[in-house]
C-alpha cells in the first residue's frame, strides 16, 4: 500500500503515534560515523604537516588519502536517505542558515576541495615525475594533474609546502568544524532529551578523532602486510599515544555528561534510564566496553613500552576495537535518540531493515566503498616513501 | 538615522540630496503608474506583494485554534476528517491529528495513555483504516479521565522551520506553518525538532508532511476540515485579529495553556482543560 | 609565482563563478519573494479544493433529511452540538458529480502538486466507517472519558447487537415512529362485530380464555394492527393466526385493532416474591416496555396484565429464534430461564392502567 510503512516501530508506554514511524535509520548512523573517520584521519597528517611531529611522517600522506576517500562517501548516507535526493541541492541553492543542515554542503564542499588541494601540493611532485615517465592514459591524466607544469625547483616546492602548511592549518578547524558541526546538528535538537546537550559537539569531535586513529592505525597495519614491509614502531606508538590523549579525554566528557545528567534529576531522567537500560543497553556495553578496553591496553602498550608483534597486534586489536566503540557510540546517539519518545513517557525499538535502500545491505555497501576507493587512488598515487620501503626490504 | 545625518551635513548637498531623492519618488510614481496599468489593480494598495490568493490578503489575519479538552468524545472524527481533507496516509502511523487518551485509575499517580497507533485501537477499528478508541476502561476503576486533540500547535518559533535546511517549511504572514512539498528534500531534520510529534514523512512522496490548519480552506472562509465536523465544539479556530471570533472569545473567556511550553517555540493552539501529564 | 599555482587559482576562479552563476540561474524566481521560501508555494497551497463543504451544500439538494436534522438533538447549537451532514457521511467532495476524480497514481504521473494530497480519503459522501451502529457507538457508547453531557448507552445492556437505526432516526435521533403508521383510526364498533371471530381463543372483549393466548384489551392498537399485518404476510407464523388474518382486509384489522385497543385490560395474580425478582430484571425490558410494562410508544406492546404463559412462551421463542424481532431476538437471548420466568410473573401481575 502506498504511503504506508512496512514496519512500524513497536514500544512500550507512551509515543506519539507519528514517532512509531523512526525518521533517522541506520543509514544516519554511518554518516556521522564516516565524517569521524575522514577527521580522526585528517588530524594525523596534521599532526606531522602542522605540529611537525615527525614520527608521523610516513602515515601523513596515506592519512590524507584516507581522509579523502572517506571524504567522497560522507554524503552517500544521506543522499540514500533523502525522501527526494534529486532535489539535494535546493539546500545548496538556498541554503536556510538557521538551520545547522544546511551549512552540510558548504561545510563538506568546502573540506573536500581543501583536502584535494592539500593533497595536490603533498603529491605533486610525484605527479610530476610520474607525468614524465608513464604512457598512455595513467600518463595523461598525470599530466593534466600537474596542470602542464613540471617546475619542481627548490623554489616552487618552498611555495607547495608554504600552501600546503597554510591549508593543513586551515583544515584542522574545518575538520574540526566539520564534526562540531555534525555534533551542534543532534546537540541543538532540544525536542530530543538524549540529544539536546551543549557537549554534543565536542563529544562528537573527540570520538571523531579517536575513531579516525583507530582507522589508520588498522589500515597502516593492513598495507605493511600487503606491502610486506613491517610497520614502523615509532608510528605505532605515537598513534597509540594520541589515542590514549584523546580517548581519556572522550571518557572523561561523556562520563561527565552522564553524571550530570542523572545528578540534575531533571525531567525525563526516568526515561533516559529506561532508555540505557532498555533499547540500548548492549550499544552501551560495547561502546563502554570498548572504550575502556583500549584505554587499559594503551596503557599497557606504553607503559610496558612493548615493540615488535606485540605490539602491531595490540595496536590492531586497539584499533579494531576504537572503530567498534565509536559505531557503537553512534549507533547509541542517533537511534537511542529517536527510541527515547518525545512524550518522556515510552521507548520505542528501532528495528533496522536488512534489504532496501535504508538498509543494513546498503550501509555495508555504502561502508565498504571508501576502503575500495582508498585501494584504488594509492596504487594511482602512492603515499609511502619509495627510500623506506627499500631501505627495510634489503 | 536618516534625520540625524540629515542635519549634520551641509545645505547645499542637503538640497542636492533631496533632488535627488525627488527624482527617485517621480520615477517610481512613474514606474508605479506603468506597474498598475500592467498588473492587477490588487497589488496597488500596498507595494509590498502578497500571494495571489482569491479574495484573501494574509496581512490581514492573524490564525489561532483553540482545544477544549472538556468537551472532547474521543469520536476521531476530526482525525478521519483531516485524513480525508488532506490525503493523509490512511494507516495508524501517520496523522496531522490526532487524539490522546488519559486514564486515571484509583489509586495511581502516572496516567495511562494511549492514541490511535496503539495496537489494542487499532484493533478495535478493525484496521489502521478507520479510528477508535477500544473501550478498555469500562470495567476499570477509573479516577479520571478526558481525552485530549493534539495538532500541529503553528508556533510562533517553530523549531522545524529553524532546522529546515533548505527553507521548504516556513511561516506565513497570517501565522501559519506551511511545508512545499515541491521544495522539501525529505530529511526529516524537522520530524526531529518539532517537540509535538506533529510532523511525519509521506512516504508516497518522499517528503514531510503536517497540519497547515487547512490553509487551503481557512484561505476561503471555511473552517479547517477537523473544526468543522467536531460535533462538540472542542476545537475552535479563527483569527485573533478579530475581537468576536470564536478563538478571541475562547482565548479571553477561558484559562489557556500551551504544551510544553519551555521549548521556547510558543505555540498557537491554546488548551483548556488539560492535566499535568499532558504535553 | 610559479606556472602551477597560478593555473590552479585560475581553475578555483572559474569553478567558484560557475558555482555561483548556477545558483542563481537554478534558484526559483519567487525565492525570496516574502521570505526564505518559495513564494509561489503560498498560493498553491491555498489552492487546494476542500472535500469538506458545509450543511449548505447538502442542503440543496436534501431538503427533507434537512429539515429532520435541523430540529433534532443533532444541531443544538446552544448546547454545542454540531453533528453536521459530512460529521456521519463523510466528505462531500465533487459529489453528485459521476466524473471520476484521478486515482492516485494518476495524480502521480499528472505530477500536479495535488499528488501530494493522495486519494486515500474515503469515496465522496460516505464516511469510511460503515453505516450501521459502527458509526453511532463512535460518539455514543459509555466509555471512560467522555464528558457527562455526551448522550452515552452501554451498549449491551441498551440494545445488544441490535441495529441503533432499528428505534433511532439518525437524521433525527430521538426515538422515532416513522417506520409505522399513524395509530390506525378504525371503527370500534364495526371491530366488535368482527370480534366474534376472535372470541373463541381471545375471549369475550379481548381477554384470553387460555393463558397460552395473549390478552388483547388494552393493547396498543399499533402493535395490534402491526401483528395482524405481520401474520397476514407471513412474517410472524402462527398456525391458527395465519389463517385468520388471511381472511382480513387492511380496514379488518384497523377495525379490530381499534376496537380491542379500547377495552379495559385487567391483571392476573402472581406470587410477589418471584414478580419482586422479575422487577430487579426488568431494567432492560423498561427502556422500550416502560418501567411497569406500559410503554409510551404504540409500535410497541404493552406487558403489564399480559398472561405468564403467553409472556414467558413469547420470551422462549425469541430467544431459540422462531421469532425473531431485531431487538427482541437480542435481549432474550441474554435472558435464563429463571429470568424468564420471573419477569413474565413481573409483568402478568402488574397493573396495566
Amino acid at each position: 500500500m502506498i504511503g504506508t510503512l512496512a514496519k512500524a516501530a513497536p514500544y512500550v508506554g507512551y509515543v506519539y503515534p507519528n514517532e512509531t514511524d523512526i525518521p533517522w535509520s541506520v543509514l544516519i548512523v554511518i554518516y556521522p560515523y564516516i565524517t569521524g573517520l575522514v577527521a580522526g584521519a585528517f588530524i594525523v597528517s596534521s599532526l606531522y604537516h602542522v605540529f611537525g611531529m615527525s614520527q608521523f611522517k610516513p602515515v601523513a600522506r596515506f592519512a590524507l588519502l584516507t581522509a579523502v576517500s572517506f571524504m567522497f562517501f560522507v554524503p552517500m548516507p544521506l543522499l540514500f536517505h533523502l525522501g527526494n535526493p534529486q532535489r539535494a541541492f535546493n539546500a545548496v541553492l538556498t541554503p536556510h542558515w538557521t538551520s545547522a543542515m544546511s551549512a552540510f554542503s558548504y561545510v563538506a564542499g568546502f573540506y573536500v576541495c581543501l583536502l584535494l588541494l592539500e593533497i595536490w601540493f603533498a603529491f605533486r611532485a610525484d605527479i610530476v615525475a610520474l607525468a614524465k615517465t608513464k604512457a598512455g592514459l595513467a600518463g595523461r591524466i598525470y599530466r593534466l594533474l600537474s596542470l602542464g607544469s613540471d617546475d619542481v625547483s627548490s623554489r616552487a616546492l618552498a611555495i607547495d609546502h608554504r600552501f600546503a602548511t597554510a591549508l593543513a592549518i586551515i583544515g584542522i578547524p574545518s575538520a574540526g568544524g566539520l564534526h562540531g558541526y555534525v555534533g551542534f546538528l543532534f546537540g541543538s535538537v532540544k525536542a530530543r532529551e538524549w540529544w539536546s546537550s551543549d557537549l554534543m559537539p565536542i563529544i562528537f569531535l573527540l570520538s571523531a578523532i579517536v575513531s579516525g586513529i583507530g582507522l589508520l592505525v588498522v589500515l597502516y597495519v593492513a598495507y605493511s602486510k600487503a606491502r610486506k614491509v613491517p610497520a614502523d614502531e615509532s608510528v605505532l606508538m605515537g598513534l597509540a599515544k594520541t589515542l590514549w590523549a584523546f580517548l581519556l579525554v572522550v571518557l572523561l566528557i561523556e562520563g561527565l555528561e552522564l553524571l550530570e545528567m542523572f545528578y540534575k534529576r531533571l525531567e525525563g531522567i526516568d526515561a533516559v534510564q529506561r532508555l540505557i537500560e532498555g533499547p540500548i543497553r548492549y550499544g552501551m556495553l560495547l561502546q563502554w566496553g570498548c572504550s575502556v578496553g583500549v584505554l587499559v591496553l594503551l596503557s599497557v602498550l606504553i607503559l610496558a613500552k612493548v615493540r615488535g608483534r606485540l605490539l602491531v597486534v595490540g595496536m590492531t586489536v586497539a584499533g579494531i576495537a576504537m572503530m567498534i566503540g565509536v559505531l557503537a557510540m553512534r549507533w547509541n546517539v542517533v537511534i537511542g535518540g529517536q527510541e527515547l519518545s518525545k512524550t518522556t513517557k515510552g521507548l520505542l525499538t528501532y528495528y533496522p531493515e536488512i534489504l532496501g535502500h535504508e538498509g543494513l545491505l546498503a550501509v555495508a555497501i555504502i561502508f565498504l566503498c571508501p576502503f575500495v576507493v582508498l585501494w584504488l587512488i594509492t596504487r594511482f598515487l602512492s603515499p609511502w616513501e619509495p627510500e623506506a620501503g627499500k631501505e627495510v626490504s634489503s | 538615522m536618516d534625520h540625524q545625518d540629515e542635519e549634520k551635513k551641509p545645505k547645499a548637498e542637503n538640497a542636492l540630496r533631496r533632488n535627488f531623492l525627488r527624482a527617485v519618488g517621480v520615477g517610481a510614481a512613474c514606474a508605479g503608474a506603468w506597474v498598475s496599468k500592467t498588473l492587477p489593480a490588487k497589488s496597488l494598495a500596498d507595494e509590498t506583494p502578497i500571494p495571489d490568493i482569491p479574495g484573501y490578503d494574509w496581512r490581514k489575519h492573524k490564525w489561532a485554534f483553540g482545544v477544549d479538552a472538556t468537551r472532547c468524545i474521543g469520536c476521531l472524527r476530526c482525525v478521519e476528517a483531516c485524513k480525508a481533507e488532506n490525503g493523509v496516509a490512511r494507516d495508524a502511523h501517520h496523522f496531522r491529528t490526532w487524539v490522546e487518551r488519559y486514564v486515571y485509575l484509583q489509586g495511581d499517580d502516572q496516567a495511562h495513555v494511549d492514541s490511535q497507533s496503539e495496537p489494542g485501537n487499532i484493533a478495535a477499528s478493525g484496521s489502521e483504516q478507520a479510528f477508535r478508541f477500544d473501550n478498555r476502561y469500562q470495567n476499570a476503576p477509573v479516577e479520571k479521565a478526558f481525552f485530549v486533540p493534539k495538532l500541529c500547535n503553528h508556533c510562533t518559533h517553530p523549531a522545524c522551520v529553524q532546522v529546515c535546511p533548505t527553507g521548504a517549511t516556513y511561516q506565513t504572514k497570517d501565522g501559519v506553518v506551511l511545508i512545499d512539498h515541491s521544495y522539501c528534500i525529505g530529511c526529516q531534520y524537522c520530524v526531529q525538532a518539532c517537540p509535538y510529534g506533529a510532523r511525519e514523512f509521506n512516504h508516497a512522496m518522499g517528503v514531510t508532511d503536517k497540519c497547515t490548519w487547512c490553509y487551503h480552506r481557512i484561505t476561503k472562509g471555511l473552517q479547517p476540515a477537523c473544526v468543522e465536523v467536531c460535533p462538540v465544539e472542542a476545537r475552535v479556530f479563527g483569527d485573533r485579529n478579530d475581537p468576536e471570533s470564536p478563538i478571541s472569545r475562547f482565548i479571553k473567556n477561558n484559562r489557556v495553556s500551551v504544551l510544553k511550553p519551555y521549548t521556547g517555540n510558543a505555540p498557537n493552539v491554546f488548551y483548556v482543560g488539560i492535566d499535568k501529564e499532558v504535553s | 609565482m610559479p606556472k602551477h599555482i597560478v593555473r590552479l587559482m585560475l581553475l578555483v576562479a572559474v569553478a567558484a563563478a560557475a558555482a555561483l552563476g548556477a545558483k542563481a540561474y537554478f534558484t526559483d524566481k519567487s525565492y525570496y519573494r516574502y521570505g526564505h521560501y518559495r513564494g509561489d508555494s503560498v498560493a498553491e497551497i491555498a489552492g487546494d479544493t476542500p472535500r469538506f463543504r458545509g450543511n449548505a451544500y447538502c442542503k440543496s439538494c436534501h431538503q427533507k433529511q434537512y429539515a429532520a436534522w435541523e430540529g433534532s438533538p443533532h444541531n443544538n447549537p446552544a448546547a454545542g452540538k454540531h453533528v453536521v451532514c459530512e460529521v456521519c457521511h463523510g466528505p462531500v467532495g465533487p459529489h453528485p458529480s459521476t466524473v471520476a476524480t484521478p486515482s492516485f497514481d494518476e495524480r502521480i504521473a499528472l505530477g500536479s502538486r495535488a499528488a501530494v494530497l493522495t486519494d486515500k480519503g474515503a469515496p465522496s459522501g460516505q464516511s469510511s466507517l460503515p453505516r450501521d451502529k459502527t458509526l453511532c457507538i463512535q460518539c455514543h457508547e459509555a466509555m471512560p472519558g467522555r464528558p457527562s453531557a455526551q448522550r452515552q448507552v452501554a451498549l449491551a445492556a441498551h440494545s445488544g447487537t441490535a441495529e441503533c437505526s432499528t428505534c433511532h432516526d439518525p437524521h433525527e435521533p430521538k426515538i422515532y415512529f416513522s417506520n409505522l403508521q399513524a395509530p390506525p383510526k378504525g371503527n370500534v364498533q364495526a371491530g366488535k362485530t368482527l370480534a366474534a371471530q376472535c372470541a373463541a381463543c381471545h375471549g369475550p372483549a379481548g381477554h384470553s380464555v387460555n393463558p397460552e393466548w395473549p390478552n388483547l384489551a388494552g393493547q396498543h392498537a399499533g402493535y395490534l394492527l402491526k401483528s395482524l399485518q405481520a401474520f397476514k404476510a407471513g412474517t410472524r407464523a402462527n398456525e391458527m393466526m395465519s389463517g385468520m388474518a388471511a381472511g382480513l382486509s387492511d380496514s379488518d384489522m384497523e377495525n379490530l385493532a381499534a376496537y380491542f385497543s379500547g377495552e379495559s385490560c385487567k391483571k392476573s395474580a402472581g406470587d410477589p416474591a418471584l414478580a419482586a425478582l422479575g422487577k430487579a430484571r426488568s431494567n432492560t425490558c423498561a427502556l422500550c416496555h416502560g418501567a411497569a410494562g406500559v410503554g409510551g410508544n404504540p409500535s410497541w406492546p404493552n406487558l403489564a396484565g399480559q398472561n405468564a404463559s403467553y409472556l414467558t412462551a413469547s420470551l422462549k421463542s425469541f430467544r431459540s429464534g422462531s421469532r425473531s424481532h431485531p431487538v427482541m431476538t437480542s435481549v432474550a437471548k441474554t435472558l435464563s430461564d429463571d429470568d424468564i420466568d420471573r419477569l413474565a410473573v413481573f409483568y402478568a401481575s402488574a397493573n396495566c392502567k
